[in-house]
């Protein structure tokens, strides 16, 4: 393996891991928004709680790793999709700060705003994405719709899944109850967009077929109850996609990829990075699981 | 890539303008939260290692209470660097394209460090309960030390493009890219320096400022000063104090440096007309001759080079970069000044002579601290950017090659400009919301209980 097949791997399991934790965070503040109990929207201000600003890092991840291993695709998809991008990244804004603010100094405006940039943002780099898959030109496109609504119904999926367990653990059943009503009706909604989608543009590769079965198994044990075990297959389901789609992109990115040293230097730095990283990662993960020592009055 | 060929044209004015000004906007906007994110986890940890030790009440609270603060700020702070990243192609993607390989490797390891912050952010402010206080204290310290370091790398970024090193451009083709030079590249530790004592200063003297007021106000309703406002002003100022005397070494450092290196960009910022020996120093309307030559050459009759010995067509805005560095310089010394004053009371006050300057006047040139600070901030970062133009990267890449070609970047500018103002005013009254209600605050995290 070559350095930019190794720069291109890390790229898309950034993107994996933004699609299923940032992607979550997304789908919650859609919940959020159509959420009309006091009681659900506690649960999903409690579980996006502690994870939410590391999201973000993700994306940063991914377009820094763009930027230094192939520089002339990075400046060619940011500047031919400013526009939606741009649209992204207020998105990003308005939502990252009206949650804190929500949070600090509670206001209905605040929670709206945190609602509508939750879909925004996602809804922005979906239908990006699917433009560079299938070789279109504008995010207004159809397949530029299509991937937007795809991106926004995944992350809705993912966070009613999540929330399922969140809310058992927090001793909500009822709540849990309604999330997974949610997360039955949106994966449903979701595996009817995505496969006519898969076989109208032509992605026929064993991802999909992966990303089908892992969504049909999800349904099913969402039906049995089983709430652990159907994160692991709605996540498989959801990152399917995304690396079908990194396939129909059919990328020749040795042309473009910066020189062997550079990528050297940056792929040392990620592997003594993630000895630091990921056992701390793990740490912040097992406490958040943790209840306050004395519960402050 | 084929869209990218049209990036041959050139955006039209208004455009290139637009976007020029959304990045000064946007960054100008994240230099200040990125030095109070620097900063205030820096005195959190001052106030809980004082607790710790004294087992005080009062400085147990100041940490608690910063600590939110600098959770909001962290969160606010992290977005609005998101946005500058996408900034990075959406407005300059011809520089991107070209360079973005040779101070890549400076981003990655800042992102690295960001990470490790964002991470041990998280475990700081959601251990506070769920930790014993001694490991709580430490997971603090990397908080601080990524910081630091994130901040550095990225100034790496911009000291490299002020000098430019670690590749060849062979028919204008990159080659030879050496990242590690490009990133040791002879700028970077002075302007690292620069910016991380300017980030301290800003935050401490912009949180002291807060405690000033409060002091103030004791003093207005003729009540004893709140050992806690007293407590609040000083752990801060005193950071801010102590930065102040280093900046000024450092800053020096950095002149001489730009001298060297950037000699279109001095003469600018030192207002040099004609090239000539025996160069008088120049602050507003004040004129001593010969010291300019004196100062940077250590002879009177040493020659400096003045802008009419650059062509036109090289030569920065040099009033915006004169008047940029004028401020900063007045501001520091003001501050400088302010610092001594506040080390002689200590030192006085160590010798059992009379208590610290809490005094009316003291507190209200205090309270101004916290914005001049910032204003010197900003003024500084306009003299080292506007310094540079015309080049994006000095002396190689010209800043209308590097710019998105799309119509319409100044929509994007207008957009940016009410959301960043909504922020603003957002982040400004969350934090004194935050204030007016200390202990009363009740999130969803508390009332629902935890069975799992």
């Amino acid at each position: 393996m070559s350095y930019p097949d190794i720069a291109l791997g890390l790229i898309l399991l950034g993107l994996s891991a933004y699609l299923l934790f940032g992607g979550a965070d997304f789908g919650a503040g859609l919940w959020h928004l159509l959420s009309r109990r006091r009681e659900d929207r506690e649960v999903i201000e409690h579980a996006m709680g502690p994870l939410w600003e590391a999201n973000h890092v993700w994306l940063i991840f991914v377009m820094v790793m763009t930027w230094t291993a192939f520089p002339p695709v990075f400046a060619d998809v940011m500047a031919a999709h400013w526009v939606p991008l741009s649209l992204a990244a207020l998105g990003i804004v308005a939502r990252g700060s009206t949650f804190v603010f929500a949070k600090a100094a509670p206001n209905r405006v605040y929670s709206w705003i945190f609602g509508v940039s939750s879909v925004l943002t996602p809804y922005c780099m979906g239908a990006v994405a699917a433009v560079i898959a299938t070789g279109g030109s504008s995010w207004q496109s159809l397949a530029g719709l299509y991937g937007g609504v795809l991106t926004t119904g995944l992350c809705a999926y993912l966070a009613a899944v999540y929330l399922i367990w969140d809310g058992r653990r927090l001793g909500r059943a009822e709540a849990a109850e309604r999330f997974r009503t949610c997360a039955l009706a949106s994966g449903t909604v979701v595996g009817l967009i995505a496969l006519p989608g898969a076989l109208t543009l032509g992605v026929e590769s064993p991802l999909i077929t992966a990303s089908a079965l892992a969504g049909v198994v999800s349904l099913a044990l969402l039906l049995l109850r089983r709430f652990l075990a159907v994160r692991v297959t709605a996540a498989l389901a959801t990152a399917t996609v995304l690396w079908g789609a990194a396939g129909l992109a059919d990328l020749d990115l040795h042309s473009v990829a910066a020189h062997d040293a550079v990528l050297q230097v940056v792929l040392i730095a990620l592997g003594v990075g993630a000895l630091i990283l990921v056992p701390s990662m793990a740490w912040l993960f097992v406490l958040f699981q943790r209840a306050p020592k004395q519960p402050a009055a | 890539m084929e869209t990218f060929a049209i990036l041959a044209d050139a955006a039209t004015p208004a455009d290139f303008a637009a976007a020029r000004q959304q990045m000064a906007f946007t960054l100008g906007f994240h230099i200040i939260l990125a030095s109070i994110g620097i900063g205030l986890p820096a005195i959190t940890l001052l106030a809980e290692w004082r607790a710790l030790r004294t087992g005080d009440r009062v400085y147990a609270e100041l940490a608690r209470r910063w600590m939110k603060a600098a959770g909001v700020l962290f969160a606010v702070g992290a977005v609005s660097g998101t946005v500058l990243s996408f900034e990075m192609g959406t407005l300059w993607p011809g520089f991107m394209d070209k360079y973005g390989q040779v101070f890549g490797a400076a981003f990655a390891l800042e992102g690295i460090a960001f990470f490790i912050e964002a991470i041990f952010m998280g475990i700081y402010l959601y251990g506070w309960d769920r930790l014993p206080p001694k490991v709580h204290f430490l997971t603090g310290i990397p908080v601080v030390i990524a910081g630091l370091l994130s901040a550095s790398f990225v100034v790496t970024v911009n000291s490299w493009m002020n000098n430019p090193r670690g590749f060849r451009l062979v028919n204008g083709e990159v080659t030879e890219v050496d990242p590690i030079a490009a990133m040791l590249n002879p700028n970077t530790p002075v302007q690292a320096a620069h910016l991380l004592l300017a980030s301290l200063m800003v935050c401490g003297f912009t949180v002291a400022s807060v405690y000033a007021v409060a002091l103030l106000r004791d003093h207005r309703r003729g009540r004893p000063l709140d050992p806690y406002h007293r407590r609040g002003f000083a752990i801060p100022f005193t950071l801010g104090a102590v930065c102040a005397p280093l900046q000024v070494l450092v800053g020096d450092w950095a002149v001489r440096h730009v001298h060297e290196h950037q000699p279109i960009k001095f003469a600018a910022m030192e207002g040099i007309e004609h090239t000539g020996a025996e160069q008088p120093f120049k602050f507003a309307i004040f004129e001593i001759p010969g010291a300019l030559s004196l100062m940077t050459t250590f002879d009177v009759n040493g020659v400096l080079r003045g802008l009419d010995s650059f062509p036109a067509s090289e030569q920065p805005p040099a009033e915006v970069v004169r008047i940029g560095f004028e401020l900063m310089i007045a501001i520091g010394t003001a501050l400088l000044a302010m610092a001594a004053w506040w080390a002689l009371a200590w030192w006085r006050h160590r010798r059992g002579h009379e208590g610290l300057p809490y005094r009316p006047w003291f507190l209200r040139i205090a309270a101004l601290a916290g914005v001049a600070a910032a204003v010197a901030m900003e003024a500084g970062w306009t003299t080292t950017e506007v310094g540079r133009q015309p080049w994006i990267v000095y002396g190689v890449m010209r800043t209308e090659e590097a710019v998105n070609p799309s119509p319409g970047l100044r929509f994007g500018l207008y957009v940016v400009l009410v959301v960043y103002a909504v922020l603003a005013v957002a982040t400004i009254s969350v934090l004194r919301r935050m204030r007016r209600r200390p202990e009363r605050e009740r999130p969803a995290a508390r009332e629902l209980e935890v069975v799992g």
